[in-house]
């Protein structure tokens, strides 16, 4: 039986000159090394893999307790532990290239020596097809976040990855920084080929009863649905706001959400948090976003960017 | 076949399940027994976990030991009243839904068949020894467990553990049933009872250490299952973890409870490294 308008959608998309299969991407931190979830998750209907952010060296990461619920969120603060960029090559990189997926290496420096010593190392590595570069995590002491917030810092940490690689180079926005908008430019003119938001807000929590804050950091970054209409916001303004392409994240859990996302403005979304929920949710997603392009006759989803009408939904 | 059915890893099968609540047992005012059926037949190994998606149960899946497997397709889960997800699963009325994402981590091994299982649990902490006791009577073997609790009755489905044909002793911190006091005074008789024993715990931190002291000056193998709030159960999130020494050797690092444990090599175990890991 054949549906009304049961037509094939194109569910691909062009993003930082990468073709995707679907707009799906597996956000960094929330899928490991890319293989973890091979027997639960639907790899079918994922686009891309962002792994765990990777430095020169291990890291050992922030002590325990690491993660707290919150209402319809989770705060983190993991503090980028990490394997480093050798043994990531050497032992996990075949892992996630035998699942035949575009790989998306992330990557934080302490300094801006790192970051371009490691982009010229993932130039020189095979199956790695892009790199994102974490210009926005709270929970390190140097690098990371201070390099996001500051549009000039964010920038110079762009152009030192630029100059090491010929690999798409896409930043990843603090919602930190007063005015997104403006990084965006500062790193388009940098070099970089997209930018990915949002990473999580700084946030904390603390047990009243015993005094004492929830994380052994105490900040740590708010992830999860409850961030979602912040990063939406985030997105629509910095899509608006500079000419590169946005890869939009914060809480998607289904398809609306992803539409959402896609409707302001992002060619591309990334599933974070919602993994640890339910790994059902790629497969979910991907068929919601294929039957909402059957239901308002849409060819190719990558026509939905930016697709949002004026006026109210009333 | 699409692609993550292509891709199997070793240990049993990982899938996330429907399953549904058949029956509840109240084994204290804080404290039931659940048992749950699923659509497929489960193979789980003693010592693993599931992590259980509950609606109204938080926005994260929680994780529970697998209790026991007492048919196909049917397994227990003990769950004592902590937080909100542990509140939802039990106010789940019978015939409600859960999802069973599982079986995750590792297992506690089955002795050697010239050496004896001792195994020390406290409170909700003898929930991986019932499958491991399961096992145990399957192939006629027998073993010690100490049970320890503050009171009576949450020294749970301790004749359970004698239908196995254990030797079941108890310790009670108020004194109302077995010793008085805790459930490690009674390991230095146990130990000496036994030929060649092999020390398993589970339970509160304080009892965890207690065990693993005693075990090294006696020299006494000891596997022990470690909980850490997890946000995920499929080491991603990098949220349950434990400073200890790999299993393949070097230095200590943060290993993540869900995947390189639940059920460590006391040994191996920095226990004095995050003093308040809960």
């Amino acid at each position: 039986m054949s549906e009304p308008g049961a037509t094939t959608v194109d569910m691909g998309v062009d993003v930082a000159g990468l073709r995707l299969p679907t707009p799906l991407i597996a956000a960094s931190g929330t899928f490991g090394y890319g293989d973890e979830y091979r027997q639960v998750a639907d790899y079918d209907c994922i686009g891309a893999i962002s792994v765990k952010g990777l430095y020169l060296e291990p890291r050992a990461g922030c002590p325990p307790p690491r993660i707290w619920e919150t209402p319809s969120g989770m705060l983190n603060a993991i503090g980028l532990q990490e394997v480093g960029i050798r043994r990531f090559l050497a032992e996990k990189l075949p892992a996630v290239r035998a699942l035949g997926k575009i790989v998306i290496a992330n990557i934080c420096g302490s300094s801006l020596e790192e970051y371009g010593e490691l982009s010229k190392v993932l130039d020189q590595a095979e199956g790695v097809s892009a790199i994102e570069v974490n210009i926005s995590c709270p929970n390190v002491a140097e690098g990371g976040i201070e390099f996001g917030c500051d549009p000039d810092m964010a920038a110079r940490a762009t152009e030192v990855v630029r100059r090491g690689t010929r690999l798409p180079v896409i930043p990843k926005l603090s919602p930190s920084a007063s005015d997104m908008a403006a990084v965006a430019r500062r790193v388009a003119e940098a070099g970089a080929d997209a930018v990915s938001l949002i990473n999580t807000i700084p946030a904390m929590a603390v047990d009243v009863e015993t005094r004492r804050p929830r994380l052994a950091n105490v900040v740590g970054g708010l992830s999860g649905p409850a961030v979602r209409p912040i990063a939406v916001r985030m997105v629509w303004e910095v899509a608006r706001g500079s000419r590169l392409p946005v890869i939009g994240m914060g809480g998607i859990a289904s398809a609306e959400d992803a539409l959402e996302f896609l409707l302001v403005g992002a060619a591309a979304v990334q599933i974070g948090t919602m993994n640890f929920v339910d790994p059902g949710v790629w497969r979910r997603t991907f068929d919601g976003l294929a039957a909402y392009c059957r239901r308002h006759e849409v060819a190719a989803l990558r026509d939905l960017t930016g697709a949002m009408r004026p006026g109210t939904a009333g | 076949m699409t692609l993550s059915e292509a891709v199997g890893g070793p240990g049993p099968p990982r899938a996330d399940r429907g399953a549904t609540l058949v029956a509840r047992d109240q084994l204290s005012p804080d404290a039931q027994l659940l048992r749950f059926e699923s659509e497929a037949p489960l193979r789980v190994l003693p010592g693993q976990f599931t992590m259980v998606r509950v609606d109204g149960g938080g926005l994260l899946r929680r994780p529970y030991s697998f209790c026991d497997l007492p048919d196909d397709g049917a397994f227990t889960l003990l769950v004592k009243e902590v937080g909100v997800g542990t509140r939802a699963l039990m106010n789940l009325p019978v015939g409600g839904e859960v999802s069973s994402l599982g079986p995750l981590g590792t297992t506690f091994d089955l002795p050697p068949p010239d050496r004896t299982p001792v195994i020390v649990a406290g409170g909700v902490g003898i929930a991986p020894f019932v499958l491991f006791c399961r096992r145990l009577a399957e192939s006629g073997r027998r073993g010690i467990v100490l049970l320890g609790g503050r009171r009576r009755p949450d020294l749970y489905l301790w004749d359970t553990f004698e239908r196995f044909g254990m030797d079941v002793r108890v310790a009670s911190e108020d004194g109302s049933a077995g010793h008085h006091g805790f459930v490690t005074a009674l390991l230095d008789a146990a130990l000496a009872d036994t030929v060649r024993p092999v020390l398993y715990s589970c339970g509160p931190t304080g009892m965890l250490l207690k065990v693993a002291e005693l075990a090294t000056a006696a020299g006494v193998p000891h596997q022990v299952s470690i909980e850490r709030r997890m946000g995920c159960g499929m080491g991603c999130c990098l949220g349950c973890v434990v400073w200890a020494r790999p299993p393949s050797g070097g230095p200590e690092e943060y290993l993540r409870s869900c995947t390189e444990g639940p059920v460590f090599d006391a040994a191996t175990i920095a226990w004095d490294r995050d003093p308040h890991p809960l």
